[in-house]
């Protein structure tokens, strides 16, 4: 977007407009005219349009009609210029009317009975007939109005592959004729995994990587979170949606305790947990309640009730890591992730000692599943720490320097080789 | 005797697809049509807008992206009627595919239909779909694979399924490659890939997700992959 220049409040306005009614007015435009291009360019000269015109003109009632009446507008001039897109016009045309008798401009509801334009946006762009990548591109650009630019940053490519990939992606829906539309219902339990994996994956990106631009990988979260809880409220049907959004809701709300002041990691261990946000917990907490009453148990909704489980202990010591321990067993049989057994390890570590956890890890590692992860000798590193075999531990750090990525990994590692190394001498 | 003419085309090659090839193109389908030689045809959008489809461990996995990750990849088909194989390659040799890529011709098995194609219907898509072996799954198992023609009979009922066939073993099968002005005719299939293609369906649909519907039921979708691609008609842009 431009940099806003009317008052603060305007600004705000604007922005809090453009969270909440961007993925809906392009949805309604694509649905309209078929046209992506034509949708996010409408989008943005529309909310170009507020920018200038709101600090003037003041704040409109509905912000969001305004918006979407500027934006299906310019998509009508746009398209009178181009004689061969009648049909469009006359189908924006009678948008408008319906909306002038005041008619609620809401499409009829699909098959799966769910009427909100945005839901078969998301699984357009979430659509297993694109690659992954396109997906998450697609899924940030369309439905949140990221810039290409700031989706590249974000992924850490360069701008003109980003614009490439989504140029791509749209080129496929277009020509493979990939639908526009909410799944029926019976396909929906095949087809909802895949676009919360879309979402998930946004989530992490934004949530774990520690590298580059930090207030974008913040973005990356709040966009995940917004999607996912439009997903939860359409599909009250589908308890692993509401199971992943109080999964990222336990997760950020450790935000800020996650990382200290010289932006180095801090561990779940010496969190200072009064700086997790109680409010966001119970709000995911609540969630998780309603998604496990539907007795349908998905891996959100078990990665969930493990992230409830740390949230719900006042002190690292007061962690129930028996009950941890046996969500990971149940996470792992679903799942069958050699990353779940990892982290099981770390929990019966905790529950039984180090020396269970010890030999689930040789177990994993013997597989052969987890080579070149740091995380599995970091793992086996801490675990001979506390055995008390602090040259193996070092050797075990060094392996795990070695292969980790990102600074605020490192500086921790390095850190933890230098103590076992002061041990062992 | 009926042979298919598949194109693929060579990205290395691209310049060779000039405008005197396309204008070749259209004079090579129209003598194959007037000769009565021609049953059918179509080009396909590229290989990026190509979707498989398969079923493994009972769960249905649709992926972006062709059968087999070769250089050359499938561009259209002929569909042609012949005396002989011979007589397949020379009209193969006169192709331009064969200049900017290869031309794989197949036999049919003598029990295909020789019908030509319905005229297009209204707000319908067609796929071709490529019915393709994976050779991560034991050969052993195709003595267990359920018979296709439940499967043919519900869907050239439904009206999805315009024509299909099984095709004779990729050992038989002749590749004209045209290089410098000269045809360089091989045995065996273009893709030197351990996938490859052993039989196709033409399919008219209302969307991907119809298409993708049709492949699930195949029941090589279980034993090998299902590659679904658009149709490419002359008139659309």
């Amino acid at each position: 977007m431009t940099e806003p220049g009317g008052q603060p409040a305007v600004e705000a306005a604007v922005a809090g407009a453009f969270r909440e009614e961007w993925g809906r007015i392009t949805a309604a435009l694509i649905h309209r005219t078929g046209d992506w291009d034509l949708a996010e360019e409408c989008a943005q000269d529309a909310f170009a349009q507020a920018l200038r015109r709101w600090p003037r003109d003041g704040v409109p009632d509905r912000p969001g009609a305004w918006l979407m009446t500027v934006a299906r507008n310019g998509a009508i001039d746009r398209l009178r210029r181009d004689s061969t897109y009648r049909a469009k016009v006359e189908e924006l045309a009678a948008m408008a009317a319906r909306e002038a008798e005041g008619d609620t401009p809401e499409p009829a509801a699909d098959e799966s009975g769910v009427t909100d334009e945005r839901l078969r946006l998301i699984f357009t762009c979430c659509h297993p007939a694109l690659a992954m990548e396109a997906r998450v591109a697609l899924t940030l650009r369309t439905l949140t109005g990221l810039s290409t630019a700031e989706i590249a940053r974000a992924f850490l490519v360069p701008e003109a592959t980003m614009a490439k990939r989504l140029v791509r992606a749209k080129r496929k829906i277009s020509n493979a004729r990939i639908p526009y539309r909410v799944p029926r219902a019976s396909a929906l339990p095949e087809r909802v995994p895949g676009v919360l994996a879309v979402l998930y994956l946004v989530f992490n990106e934004g949530y774990s990587a520690s590298t580059g631009d930090d207030l974008i990988r913040r973005e990356l979260c709040d966009r995940a979170v917004a999607l996912t809880q439009v997903l939860a409220e359409l599909l009250p049907a589908e308890p692993e949606a509401k199971g992943l959004l109080a999964l990222m809701l336990f997760h950020r709300a450790r935000q800020a305790a996650r990382v200290d002041d010289r932006g180095d990691l801090v561990t779940l261990e010496h969190q200072d947990r009064t700086r997790w946000d109680q409010a966001q917990i119970g709000v995911a907490r609540r969630h998780l309640e309603e998604a496990v009453a539907a007795k349908r148990p998905g891996q959100y909704q078990v990665q969930a009730a493990i992230a409830g489980c740390h949230a719900a202990a006042q002190t690292a010591r007061a962690t129930d890591w028996a009950r941890i321990a046996r969500l990971y067993q149940h996470l792992a049989d679903m799942t069958g992730s050699p990353v779940v057994e990892l982290n099981r390890a770390v929990a019966v570590a905790m529950a039984d000692g180090p020396a269970a956890g010890l030999a689930l890890l040789q177990r994993l590692a013997d597989s052969g599943a987890l080579a070149g992860y740091y995380l599995l000798p970091a793992t086996r590193a801490d675990f001979l720490r506390r055995l008390g075999r602090p040259e193996e531990a070092a050797s075990a750090y060094q392996e795990a320097l070695d292969l980790a990525a990102t600074g605020p990994e490192r500086r921790f590692l390095r850190a933890r080789l230098e103590e076992a190394r002061s041990q062992s001498a | 005797m009926r042979y298919l003419l598949i194109y693929a085309s060579d990205p290395d090659l691209a310049a060779q697809w000039s405008d005197e090839a396309e204008a070749e193109v259209f004079s090579w389908i129209e003598e194959t049509i007037r000769s009565g030689v021609n049953l059918q045809g179509t080009r396909l959008r590229p290989a990026a807008d190509a979707t498989t489809v398969k079923i493994r461990d009972g769960a249905l996995i649709i992926t972006d992206g062709p059968f087999a990750e070769t250089k050359e990849q499938v561009a259209g088909y002929d569909l042609l009627e012949c005396a002989s194989l011979d007589e397949a390659v020379r009209w193969a040799e006169r192709n331009p595919h064969a200049w900017a890529g290869a031309v794989e011709v197949r036999a049919l098995p003598d029990r295909a239909p020789a019908v030509p194609l319905p005229a297009p219907a209204k707000d319908k898509i067609r796929y071709v779909m490529l019915v393709c072996t994976d050779p991560s799954v034991d050969p052993r198992e195709f003595d267990r694979v359920d018979p296709v023609d439940p499967w043919v009979t519900e869907m050239d009922g439904r009206g999805a399924r315009l024509y299909g066939s099984e095709l004779e073993p990729p050992g038989s099968a002749r590749t004209v490659r045209v290089r410098e002005k000269h045809a360089i005719v091989t045995d065996g299939p273009f893709a030197e890939t351990k996938e490859q293609i052993a039989g196709f369906d033409v399919l008219e649909c209302t969307d991907l997700d119809d298409a993708i519907e049709i492949a699930r039921g195949h029941p090589m979708a279980r034993l090998g992959v299902l590659e679904v691609r658009p149709f490419w008609p002359f008139e659309s842009e």
